[in-house]
């Protein structure tokens, strides 16, 4: 499995890829560098836990590597969130965000708020950003055979199985529901944590009236849906349940549980709910399930 | 459990990743256990007068010494002759994090440095 630095190398420029493409808008939000200095420390702690907590499942079930023990999964946890640190305090620095005059906790508050999205799109941009394609290196490449299959060698309920992709090597699927949640889960929060932080979703929220935060679920709800169900999206097919109107119904449903939850972990961390009144905390979770759902949907589907 | 199988680059690379998200997790846990909750409390200090072709400009240092950021601050410098005001100053600046330094400068059409004092102080600002 060993494989030579070289090629560790060129996963690493991958991951760095990914981490950039995914958290770029973030990068350049100011309510994100400001949220770096307001946040009590133990909020930002409890983000770096939150997020390795992520990587962990997402590198179980998604990585480049799902055959990998838990050692494994997680030193490529903590290596991604290494990554992300470096990669965020460069980017920082490059953009005049951080200078050495600051205070260090102004330093450590806005690289780590900033280094944790970076961290997911580095575990997404190694898994996905490699593989296809080159034919001619991929024998060296680890667990290559899976990374281009699709395959799924967790166990679990398997219905959906035995639907051949048509790439090399063998295609035998099963849909893991818990595992299906936790990169639900990662798909929602490296969208939704895009617009997380803007003004705007605060603005949305106190302006919608009833009606339009009822009417912005049922589109994220058939949204949901239609991004699994209808469109046949690539590897929608093989990852979720096909079938009849029940079923149907039921991912949404759950997914789009996955997106409100996601949402609300989200808010909570940038401190959107402090001093909100319930309402306008709830109309928030709405206003932005809308990115959460496509996350859970089309985003899960795109990092597998 | 089996063996991990890396080459030199991947054990450098987990190494270097280990002591910076060890790092990070002990600056953070030090830093919130020996924080308190003091609110903003603001200091401001004025440099020396410069003169520039179209006014003259002083440095202001403004430091934050609570455990809160302030937002908006506004700090005012008012040139003195006697009790009598000769002219009076400020500037705002969106974010004083905790801990921690900003500087600015205010601009007065007369010379600082022909007056008795410059008095300066912070005016207000908000909780973020």
């Amino acid at each position: 499995m060993r494989c030579s630095p070289a090629t560790s190398l060129q996963e690493y420029a991958r991951g760095v890829a990914g981490g950039l493409l995914f958290s770029l808008p973030l990068l350049y939000t100011m309510e994100v560098w400001w949220t770096g200095f307001n946040a009590h420390p133990f909020r930002l702690l409890a983000y770096v836990l939150t997020t390795f907590l992520l990587l962990l499942g997402y590198n179980r079930y998604a990585g480049l590597r799902r055959d990998a023990n838990f050692l494994e999964v997680a030193i490529d946890s903590i290596e991604e969130i290494g990554i992300g640190i470096v990669v965020a305090a460069l980017m920082l620095w490059l953009l005049g965000r951080i200078t050495f005059d600051l205070g260090a906790n102004e330093i450590v508050g806005k690289i780590v708020i900033e280094a944790m999205t970076i961290a997911i799109g580095v575990s997404v941009g190694t898994a996905q950003f490699g593989g296809q394609g080159d034919n001619g290196t991929a024998a060296d490449k680890r667990g290559v055979s899976n990374e281009e299959s699709g395959e799924r060698q967790i166990g679990g309920d398997d219905e959906g199985a035995g639907k051949d992709r048509g790439v090399e090597g063998d295609a035998e699927t099963e849909v893991n529901f818990g595992g299906q949640l936790v990169i639900a889960c990662c798909g929602a929060v490296l969208f939704a944590a895009n617009v997380a932080p803007t003004e705007e979703i605060v603005m949305i929220a106190v302006e919608s009236s009833v009606w339009k935060l009822i009417a912005l679920m049922l589109f994220s709800l058939a949204l949901g849906a239609m991004i699994l169900y209808y469109i046949e999206f690539t590897g929608a097919k093989e990852l979720v349940l096909k079938g009849d109107f029940k079923s149907v119904l039921f991912g949404a449903l759950v997914t789009y549980a996955v997106a409100l939850a996601s949402s609300a972990l989200i808010l909570l961390f940038f401190g959107r709910f402090e001093g909100v009144a319930l309402a306008v905390g709830l109309a928030q979770v709405v206003v932005l399930g809308v990115a959460a759902t496509l996350g859970a949907s089309a985003g899960r589907l795109l990092v597998q | 459990m089996s063996k991990v199988e890396k080459n030199w680059l991947e054990w450098l690379v987990f190494a270097i990743s280990l002591v910076l998200v060890a790092g990070t997790l002990g600056v953070l846990a030090y830093d919130g256990a020996t924080m308190g909750d003091a609110p903003p409390s603001v200091e401001v200090k004025v440099g020396a007068p410069q003169e520039r072709p179209h006014n003259f400009i002083v440095p202001v240092e403004v430091t934050n010494h609570g455990d809160e950021t302030a937002e908006g601050v506004l700090v005012e410098v008012v040139l003195k002759q006697g009790e009598e005001e000769r002219e009076r100053s400020e500037f705002e600046i969106a974010f004083l994090p905790r801990r921690s330094t900003r500087q600015g400068w205010v601009a007065f059409k007369i010379d600082p440095r022909s007056v008795e004092r410059m008095e300066a102080r912070v005016l207000g600002y908000e909780k973020p």
